[in-house]
């Protein structure tokens, strides 16, 4: 173990802002801290990080309690990354990252090759090399986030503390960052603490996550265990779903489309797209703008329907690209028809490697399932299989499904049913 | 990057310092009565024990006594107070992470002026002589101030930059009042005291120089130790604290040293402008914001400086005096606005 929290309650003057909370956390452990704006999670970090003492219980880090020893001994095991840092004054890049060095050099020592060397690596995995000569109050956010990053790391922290490290980044440098901070746990056995607002990201690249709420630590474990949907009900008082595509892989959080607190949850408004090809693409715009939640299978990675599904947020079942769907996203795939209101089949072209998909269609027509097909263009025209997807197709035809013509009177059927 | 920084950092020094001899030449040169540069020396160098009496012979006594009792100790004092100021007010834009600070910014320099206006008014009834009572009242009333604010300022066991300099308002504005309430009824004694706030140094003497030695070294000594300290604030305190400074403590001896030292400069020779303000100013511009080459930096610049505005002051309207605090606000002032307009938005 090398941070043991025992018990802390903080305050910022007569108002506890954190209650005793109590958390262990062990070496190369990547942990995220989450919860709702003002809950404590930042007070939490800053506790940890040896500027805010807290008024009672006691924060131990490998053993010894930080707020009773040195702050350089501390200084060289533990280096923290603030949210908002102020960096308006003319020091270059190189300079910046160099203070990291602080708590490992003697008093009037200047930077010797050691030092030199540890910068520059530190400048190397963050990818600010060539930011080097650059005045830091010239940098944007993102260069500025890494350029902090770098200078934590010139530290040569066991520990590293970061409060909301992608919160002014792009996506791309979002999950550069986030991968970045894996690979330094991963090979350098850094362990990892994070104040985090994206629940995604932090499902996705965390081990553990703390979830706080008002001041008190309501939930710590995978995050299977606590990016549910009724936790996330209970902390941040909204609805969201859940998806989870695989055993293994982490959770992930759906938002519904608009207003969706209560009420609209019970309705039957679910809706699974069985597409390819583009054959979906306006059908996905068109139920998700009537508020639908929306779910598309199976598609492959790339394909014009799994992009606009990313794009408006809709959940997937995919297929690697230019392969067959196997046994495993078929089962998936009927899975969620089984639990979707509404299945509808998108005049999609079909190969033998999609043909999976029209066999879904077709038990969950015979299970009774609500089944629209749009029966547009014209089946023959769409049959690459030499007349075997023709023989499913009228199957399904004939086994209980409603057919319709395009896509807006598919919306319309189900609109008509909803209640 | 080390071996070259520090070549760097060396052959900056080493340039600044060659300015500010050739300004103490310039400074002991020139004056209401000429004296050839090599009686100057002549005289310097029989002085020095051991040369037995000096090399040449061509010396006036009373050259002597021009160049040793009142030359040579103003420029030192100049130069000193120079130093002393232009570091108080680098120290302080650096702990208060704001460019407009200055060594005044925290109501030092009110009081000693108080001091040494209560020292001028006194005179007359208590017979303090005023050489001695004006910078003793000065310095001592700047030290009250300072603990003044710094005790206003705390909260719990910290002292919060904002509230610091709010208590230093405050206690300027307290004491300028009472200050103002002094010259009021001061009299005779007016133009005395309106001369003195002015700032300069046409009563330098040694023993001005041994009164300020003591505070100067300790004040600027312990702002060299900590300069490292002073870069890691730049990034604010809760960063300075992750990279291992003990932000409360150093806060606390850095302040008290830069106080120190403003006292010391204020009680010697007044309120002298702009020295604090632009000088680190200046030199944060040519030769960045790394405080371990800024500071020995910023002493020099601001020795050399003060030493050509106080010869200027002497020679501009001789055989009278100006005040060299107006010299410095006329020339600085101007100056610093030229600053302002070509870097925007890059000043610290």
């Amino acid at each position: 173990m090398i941070f043991d929290i025992l018990g802390i309650t903080c305050t910022y003057g007569a108002t506890p802002v954190l209650q005793d909370a109590s958390l262990q956390i062990h070496t190369s452990d990547m942990v995220g801290i989450v919860g709702p704006n003002g809950s404590g999670k930042s007070t939490l970090l800053r506790a940890m990080s040896r500027v805010l003492q807290p008024l009672h219980g006691k924060v131990m880090l490998e053993e010894e309690d930080i707020y009773k020893v040195p702050a350089t001994q501390i200084a060289k095991k533990m280096a923290v990354v603030v949210q908002e840092q102020s960096l308006s004054f003319p020091f270059t890049v190189r300079d910046l990252i160099m203070m990291g060095r602080i708590p490992h050099m003697k008093r009037f020592a200047s930077e010797g090759r050691l030092d030199i060397g540890i910068v520059e690596q530190a400048m190397d995995l963050t990818d600010t090399t060539r930011l080097a000569d650059r005045q830091v109050n010239e940098l944007s956010g993102g260069e500025k986030q890494r350029v902090l990053l770098a200078r934590a790391l010139a530290q040569e922290p066991k520990i590293l503390l970061l409060d909301e490290p992608t919160s002014y980044l792009d996506l791309n440098y979002q999950i550069e960052i986030m991968q970045l901070l894996a690979k330094l746990r991963r090979q350098y056995g850094i362990t990892i603490i994070m104040v985090l607002h994206d629940l995604n990201l932090a499902s996705r690249y965390c081990d553990y996550l703390v979830l706080i709420k008002q001041g008190t630590i309501h939930a710590i474990g995978p995050p299977q265990h606590v990016i549910t949907a009724d936790m996330i009900k209970d902390v941040y008082g909204c609805e969201i779903k859940v998806e989870q595509f695989d055993l293994a892989a982490p959770p992930y959080i759906l938002f519904h489309n608009d207003d969706h607190r209560a009420v609209k949850a019970v309705r039957p408004d679910w809706v699974h797209v069985v597409g390819g090809g583009g054959s979906g693409g306006g059908l996905l715009r068109s139920l998700v703008k009537a508020g639908w939640n929306v779910s598309i299978g199976v598609v492959n990675v790339a394909d014009s329907d799994w992009d606009e599904a990313n794009r408006l947020g809709v959940s997937i079942i995919e297929a690697h690209p230019f392969s067959g769907l196997g046994m495993e996203e078929a089962r998936r795939n009927r899975d969620m028809m089984n639990k979707a209101d509404f299945t509808i089949l998108a005049g999609a072209a079909f190969g033998m490697g999609n043909l999976l998909n029209l066999e879904c269609v077709i038990a969950e027509a015979e299970r009774g399932g609500r089944v629209v097909v749009i029966d547009n263009p014209a089946i023959i025209t769409r049959d690459y299989t030499g007349g075997e997807a023709t023989r499913l197709y009228k199957q399904l035809l004939d086994s209980g499904a409603h057919r319709v013509n395009n896509e807006w009177e598919a919306v319309r059927m189900i609109e008509g049913e909803r209640p | 990057m080390g071996y070259r920084s520090t070549l760097k950092r060396s052959a900056i020094l080493l340039l600044l310092a060659t300015a500010l001899l050739g300004s103490l030449i310039i400074g002991i040169t020139i004056g209401a009565v000429f004296i050839p540069p090599a009686e100057i020396a002549n005289i310097l160098l029989s002085h020095i024990p051991g040369l037995g009496g000096g090399l040449g012979t061509n010396r006036l006594p009373e050259h002597d006594i021009i160049i040793m009792t009142m030359r040579f100790p103003r420029v030192i004092l100049a130069g000193l107070v120079g130093a002393g100021l232009a570091l108080a007010g680098a120290t302080f834009q650096g702990l208060f992470r704001n460019p407009m600070a200055d060594p005044y910014v925290i109501g030092v320099s009110s009081g000693a002026a108080l001091g040494a206006v209560l020292s001028i008014m006194i005179h007359p009834a208590w017979g303090i002589p005023m050489r001695f009572g004006i910078p003793v009242f000065a310095f001592v009333f700047a030290i009250i101030t300072i603990a003044l604010v710094y005790n206003l300022a705390r909260v719990g066991g910290k002292v919060p930059i904002m509230t610091l300099l709010l208590a230093g308002i405050a206690i300027n504005t307290i004491l300028s009042a009472v200050e103002s309430l002094c010259l009021y009824f001061s009299g005779e004694q007016l133009h005395q005291i309106v001369f003195w706030l002015m700032g300069g140094f046409s009563g330098a003497s040694w023993d001005y120089v041994f009164m300020f030695l003591p505070y100067g070294i300790f004040g600027a000594a312990i702002i060299f130790v900590f300069a490292r300290e002073l870069n890691a604030l730049l990034l604010g305190e809760e960063s300075a604290q992750h990279l291992g400074v003990e932000v409360e403590r150093v806060k606390r001896y850095l302040l008290m040293a830069a106080a120190l030292l403003t006292g010391a400069c204020v009680s010697v020779s007044g309120m002298i402008a702009f020295v604090g303000l632009v000088i680190p100013h200046i030199v944060r511009m040519l030769f960045g914001s790394d405080h371990r080459i800024l500071l020995p930096a910023v002493a020099l610049t601001g020795a050399t400086f003060l030493l050509l505005a106080d010869s200027a002051s002497r020679v501009l309207i001789a055989p009278s005096e100006l005040p060299v605090g107006i010299i410095t606000a006329l020339v600085g002032g101007p100056f610093f606005i030229f600053l302002l307009r070509r870097q925007k938005n890059a000043l610290f």
